[in-house]
């Protein structure tokens, strides 16, 4: 797989060396580096990533949305005899069929980051042993809070969003797979497969009234990511030094200036 | 030896005796007992030997949940706790309830007066007076002939009958496996029973055994279980629907014929069965006379059983409210537990920590810190009692006291201040027993006037039930369905800060909860129950309590066999759990 | 143990005919949910045994679980008591007391050693080296671990032997702890419930008198054949649930009309027990079917998991005190708040930035 063009690695013959930063951090090679100063493209978010984007973003949104209905349910309605309506019980199958959708999704993104490009793989994992990503973080968060004067540049996601991503989403969203297979095996009966891989989550939470409380927590903490995130790829897409929608969409990343750092 | 200003003399030179378990009560419970060289017991401690904080364990919670953690301060007298609590709650936060709610509680508080005392009589106290053993050698048609003479609307009373229950009881014995009746006093000669009237009341200890899972159905139509009916505060949960769609669920026409169905059962058990018994067994006992304690000097009442939702004055209640002191049975005082001087509860000899001797505190401003420390005296260790010094903190029972005095409570002293203000019920039934049984109104100071109030309040109550039954059924007649009030069911219509009190009359006595409340949770919460009046250690000032009172001048046939301990302690019908809580 | 005789024969020479015997097995088959092919089987095992020695030890409860046993309606109390098994040592059933109380459980203990089940009601408190539940001057922990040690099987009644229950609720003060955290050697079967249902108490002991083995547990330790399925699904207002029917307010038009208490906090879809199934005091109700939500009696720590009334619970946790939503909404309005200033400081900078730039050049 190619992720830039042919002619794009001319050497800066300006650019610092080791331009340690976005190369340990941005998922840079030294090559992609020195394209940097040009306004060249890379080819970051190859086809399926986007594609499980944006089936992702789809079932979250149901999810939240049937989910906090289950937690608190609409009003009574009176359609018909209760054996003939089944308002709730939509509420309840569009979450399930969504979870499913959502699940296979993860498992099929997971499977992505192994034979996809090195971009696939970022949102799996944290490089917590690096001194210089953490430096970063906090550079962007100082970036955020209008203390730092101009961000830097990011071929994969700079190292907050990183971070973001990898609590709320690779864990996060496991963690709701975990806990409402738990609950959904629970209306499949013991001794179904759902209770058989999930069963034992139960015991961890002690009874299943605190795993209803853990699942819909998480719920809140995914719904809380997804609006920050929207806002921070608008924002981003606006006044950092590089593409964002465009990129989840067309997967090709662009530059706006020919500064390296 | 030492006069208590109740006017006890204690001596605790004779021979200790030590009763630990006491059994067939609810909970543990400790006995010591000093007796003297012919057998009179000089000096009675009792001591309460549980506690669960259930009190601390109120402190921060939704004062709407407060009656199902009450509720399960004791399974026994179930129902009666939760009662309790929504009744302070309400009064606390200023809601009504509806008629309906008012009788629908009315009919399951007394259906557990009914039931509570039906269980206590067969299963935890007819073995102090019956010994199954010797109904073995009984004659059964002797045995249906005297079933026949004092209560001939029993059905079961066949020579057959007896006979049956005889061959499955003369198998159980001789199985070689007495299981509950192992290792009990059957040769003490403190039994005075003829071989019939031990059969017969062995055979009815079996039928009140099955009766009993009916009688409690009341409770789980209502409240949809027993033990541990659900309550709520506002009213009761069951809605009423005899005319609507689907009724299933509410309390429709089949449900009301159950209810009334049942009621007629406990009416004919207690009066067929219970009230004969009792009759019958007392008659064998009329000069075991033991055991009167602070009955013929102090009782309280709070009453209970209101004839219209949301009024407590004492003239409509059914179940009376007063306070009898110093013997004078002339009085009936008035009892306003909102009064700061009134209930008070002491720690001195219970181990609790209030930080200050002598130091008594209202309900409403009560503090249970528990404190467990021996006294020196205390022979053993503090893992290993082997025997108590009540000289110190000495139980996990508070003891309160009214106006200073340690007062007795239950049916016994109900029915004592329901004869002495002259409450028509009670005096015709105390008149009609004691012409009966051709004793004098002394007689009701004892052990076994206290079983008998007991029989007598049941059937009191299978009355009540009945009446209220039929109160219900006029108001639905008269299109009135209403069973909660949920005006003030959300806590922001709540004031920020208030207090409360409930009464009940318990099967075992007057009971309070008080209820402190602010910003929606419970601030303060805290319980003074029948056993712990009754099982009341003793104050600063040394004022025994109604255990140990009644208790002491009693003979013992044999010292190391505590039949008459337990008689008079099961006379109570003590409930440990419900003491300490 | 020559002289104790069987199950069988004790019913024979009760005047039990060998036909109405034969009846009985087959109740008690139907009761297990056993089709007939076990009735011979059941038959068998009653005529071979002697009745089961049950020791019956209570620590901190409040005794429901006593009287909800006796409230048994298939089979009676009395039956249980009388034929199928020697209950032993019982402080609330048993004739004697003191000594004589003690010496009986010494007498099960030394002479059924390994044979006799060890039922437990309420748990031990281990705070004040266990002296807040006292028996014969000891700490109750005692007695249950001395009864403990010879006994075949355990059987911890209730939420409080299971989990502790209402004493073991938040502080604990006394340190109830569940039996299971006390005795570590031997199998323990929890019937929870607060009490647990009587005729699940009685199957439960009858199935092992009958089959001669432990009930199959679940992963928590319950027997399968009355825990496996919550109260919510076998509810019989499950299609309003369905269907978003719910009770709005107690006794509105939708309480008369029996719809689904779940916005009354019911708690029917976290709560394993045979309510919806078995029901209450030989089938009469069950608390949904009397108009109030279930409140979990049966589930570890029921007591708290927020509020009764609450469909969603309340965490407590750094001080605050509120539901999910709560909390999420609160969260979910600072986030907004934030954004909405941060879009403005943004838009504030980068005009600046702008003017800067424009000055600059
Ligand atoms: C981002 C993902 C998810 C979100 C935001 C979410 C949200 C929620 C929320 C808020 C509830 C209500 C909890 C309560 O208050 O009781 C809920 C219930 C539930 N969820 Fe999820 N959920 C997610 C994923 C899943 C997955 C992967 C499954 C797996 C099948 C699942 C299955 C369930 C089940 C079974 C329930 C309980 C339904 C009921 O009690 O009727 N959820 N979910
Ligand atoms: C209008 C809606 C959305 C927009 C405009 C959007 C935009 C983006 C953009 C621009 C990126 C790339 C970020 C980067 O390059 O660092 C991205 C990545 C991502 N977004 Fe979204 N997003 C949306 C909704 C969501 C939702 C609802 C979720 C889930 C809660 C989500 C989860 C993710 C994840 C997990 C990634 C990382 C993808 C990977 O590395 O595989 N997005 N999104
Ligand atoms: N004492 C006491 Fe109770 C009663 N009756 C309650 O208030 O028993 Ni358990
Ligand atoms: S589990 Fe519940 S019902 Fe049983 S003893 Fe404990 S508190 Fe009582
Ligand atoms: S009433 Fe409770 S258990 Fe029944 S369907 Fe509704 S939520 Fe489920
Ligand atoms: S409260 Fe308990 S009794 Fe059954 S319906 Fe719920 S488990
Ligand atoms: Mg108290």
């Amino acid at each position: 797989m190619t992720d830039t063009r042919a002619n794009i690695h001319v050497p800066n013959p300006d650019a610092p060396t080791p331009l340690e930063a976005a190369r340990l951090t941005g998922g840079a090679r030294p090559e992609d580096i020195e394209s940097l100063r040009m306004q060249a493209a890379v080819y970051v978010y190859e086809v399926p990533v986007r594609v499980w984007h944006w089936v992702n973003a789809l079932a979250i949104t149901v999810l939240i949305v049937t989910g906090y209905l289950i937690g608190s349910p609409p009003p009574t309605v009176e359609i018909s005899e209760a054996t003939n309506q089944f308002v709730f019980g939509y509420i309840r199958f569009a979450h399930f069929a969504a979870a499913m959708v959502m699940t296979v999704a993860f498992i099929a993104r997971i499977y992505w980051a192994f034979v996809g490009n090195r971009h696939a793989r970022q949102l799996f994992y944290i490089p917590f042993w690096r001194l210089r990503w953490w430096k970063e973080l906090i550079f962007e968060a100082r970036w955020y809070a209008f203390l730092e004067k101009e961000p830097k540049k990011y071929i994969g996601h700079n190292p907050l969003a990183h971070f973001a991503m990898f609590f709320f989403i690779t864990l996060g969203m496991t963690f709701m797979i975990f806990t409402g297979f738990a609950l959904y095996a629970e209306g499949a009966g013991q001794g179904s497969i759902y209770d058989q891989l999930f069963g034992w989550v139960i015991g961890l939470a002690g009874n299943t009234q605190r795993l209803h409380t853990l699942h819909h927590l998480g719920m809140w903490a995914i719904a809380l990511f997804a609006v920050i995130h929207i806002y921070a790829a608008i924002r981003e897409d606006i006044m950092s030094r590089q593409s964002m929608i465009t990129t989840i969409i067309s997967g090709w990343r662009t530059f706006k200036d020919d500064r390296v750092e | 030896m030492a006069t208590t200003p109740n006017g006890f003399d204690l001596d605790n030179s004779g021979k200790r005796i030590v009763v630990d378990p006491v059994t067939r009560i609810e909970g543990h419970m400790r006995c010591e007992v000093n007796v003297d060289e012919d057998g009179f017991i000089r000096n009675a401690v009792s001591t309460g030997t549980m506690w669960r904080g259930l009190e601390v364990i109120l402190k921060g919670r939704d004062p709407r949940d407060a009656w199902a953690f009450t509720e399960r301060i004791c399974g026994v007298c179930t129902g009666t706790h939760a009662l309790t609590s929504v009744r302070a709650v309400e009064d606390a936060l200023g809601i009504t309830i509806p008629d309906n709610a008012n009788s629908i509680r009315n009919i399951m508080q007394l259906n557990l007066q009914v039931h509570d005392h039906i269980v206590h009589f067969y299963h935890l106290h007819a073995l102090d007076w019956v010994n199954p053993v010797n109904a073995l050698r009984a004659d059964p048609k002797a045995t249906s002939e005297l079933q026949q003479s004092v209560s001939p609307s029993h059905p079961m009373s066949s020579p057959g009958y007896f006979r049956d229950v005889q061959n499955r009881l003369k198998q159980f014995v001789e199985s070689g496996q007495l299981g509950l009746f192992k290792n009990g006093y059957w040769d003490n000669p403190a039994y005075l029973l003829p071989p019939e009237a031990d059969l017969m009341a062995t055979t009815h200890y079996l039928e009140a055994l099955d009766l009993q899972t009916e009688l409690c159905k009341i409770h789980t139509i209502f409240g949809g279980k027993n033990p541990h009916p659900n309550w709520l505060v506002g009213g009761v949960p069951c809605p009423i629907n005899v005319d609507g769609t689907g009724a299933v669920g509410a309390i429709n026409m089949e449900r009301l014929n159950l209810v009334s169905s049942i009621i007629d059962k406990c009416t004919a058990f207690v009066n067929n069965v219970y009230i004969p018994d009792v009759i019958a067994i007392g008659g064998f006992y009329k000069n075991w006379l033991y055991g009167g304690g602070l009955s013929s000097q102090a009782c309280l009442a709070y009453g209970d059983i209101p004839e219209h939702p949301n009024d407590f004055s004492a003239d409509q209640l059914h179940l009376p409210r007063g306070a009898i002191i110093n013997g004078n049975l002339n009085e009936v005082h008035e009892v306003d537990v909102r009064d700061p001087e009134q209930v008070q509860e002491f720690v001195d000899h219970s181990w609790y920590n209030y930080g200050e001797p002598g130091k008594g505190l209202h309900p409403w401003d009560g503090v249970t810190e528990a404190n467990f420390e021996l006294g020196p005296n205390t022979k053993g260790s503090r893992t290993n009692i082997e025997a108590i010094d009540e000289a110190a903190k000495y139980s996990w029972i508070k003891a309160p006291r009214w106006k200073g005095h340690a007062m007795e409570v239950g049916p016994l002293a109900r029915y004592i201040i329901g004869y002495a203000s002259g409450h028509e019920d009670i005096k015709g039934q105390v008149e009609g027993l004691l012409r009966t049984m051709d004793l004098p109104v002394s007689a009701l100071f004892s052990t076994l006037g206290r079983t008998a109030a007991r029989a007598l309040e049941a059937e009191y109550c299978t009355r009540l039930q009945k009446q209220f039954f039929d109160k219900m059924i006029a108001n639905i007649r008269n299109g009135d369905s209403s069973t909660a009030n949920v005006e003030k069911w959300e806590p922001k219509t709540w004031p920020k800060e208030c207090k409360g009190v409930g009464m009940t009359e318990a099967p075992r006595g007057a009971l309070g909860h008080w209820v402190q409340i602010k910003d929606g949770r419970i601030d303060n919460y805290q319980c003074v129950v029948p056993t712990t009046w009754n099982g009341s250690p003793r104050d600063s000032a040394g004022n025994i309590g109604a255990f140990e009172a009644a208790l002491m001048n009693t003979k013992m046939e044999r010292p190391e066999e505590p039949v008459e301990i337990l008689r008079t302690l099961h006379s109570f019908d003590p409930c440990l759990a419900c003491s300490t809580h | 143990m020559a002289e104790i005789e069987t199950f069988y024969e004790v019913m024979r020479r009760q005047g039990i005919t060998r036909r109405s015997f034969m009846k009985y097995c087959s109740l008690t088959a139907a009761a297990l949910g056993l089709g007939p092919s076990f009735v011979p089987k059941i038959a068998h095992a009653m005529e071979t045994k002697p009745r089961t020695p049950v020791i019956w030890v209570n620590g901190l409860e409040c005794t429901c679980c006593s009287e909800s046993f006796i409230r048994g309606a298939h089979p009676l109390a009395k039956d249980v008591v009388l034929s199928m098994i020697s209950l032993d040592y019982s402080h609330t059933l048993m004739a004697a007391a003191g000594h004589a109380a003690e010496a009986a459980l010494e007498d099960t203990i030394e002479k059924y050693k390994g044979n006799y089940i060890l039922a437990v009601e309420g748990n031990p408190p281990l705070n004040e080296d266990g002296m807040y539940c006292i028996v014969g001057g000891k700490p109750f922990v005692d007695q249950l671990r001395h009864a403990a040690k010879d006994a075949k099987a355990v059987i911890a009644w209730g939420a409080c032997a299971s989990y502790g229950c209402v004493q073991a609720a938040a502080p604990n003060p006394t340190q109830a702890t569940p039996v299971h955290k006390v005795i570590t050697d031997k199998p323990i079967i929890k019937v929870p419930g607060c009490p647990p249902i009587a005729e699940v108490m009685t199957g439960v002991i009858t199935y092992m008198l009958t089959f001669d083995r432990l009930p199959e547990l679940d992963r928590q330790g319950r027997p399968k054949m009355f825990y496996s399925q919550r109260i919510h699904d076998k509810c019989y207002r499950r299609p309003h649930f369905d269907a978003g029917q719910f009770v709005e307010e107690w006794d509105d038009e939708y309480a008369r009309k029996g719809y689904c208490l779940y916005k009354m906090g019911c708690k029917g879809p976290t709560t394993y027990n045979a309510c919806s199934t078995v029901r209450w005091n030989e089938g009469v109700s069950f608390p949904i079917q009397s108009g109030h939500g279930c409140i979990g009696c049966s589930e570890d720590g029921f007591w708290d998991q927020g509020g009764f009334y609450d469909r969603l619970t309340t965490v407590k946790q750094f001080g605050v005190e509120a539901t999910a939503d709560q909390m999420g909404i609160a969260a979910a309005g600072a986030v907004g708040a934030g954004i909405a200033a941060h879009i403005a400081a943004s838009a504030l900078k980068s005009a600046q930035r702008k003017k800067q730039d424009s000055e600059e050049v």
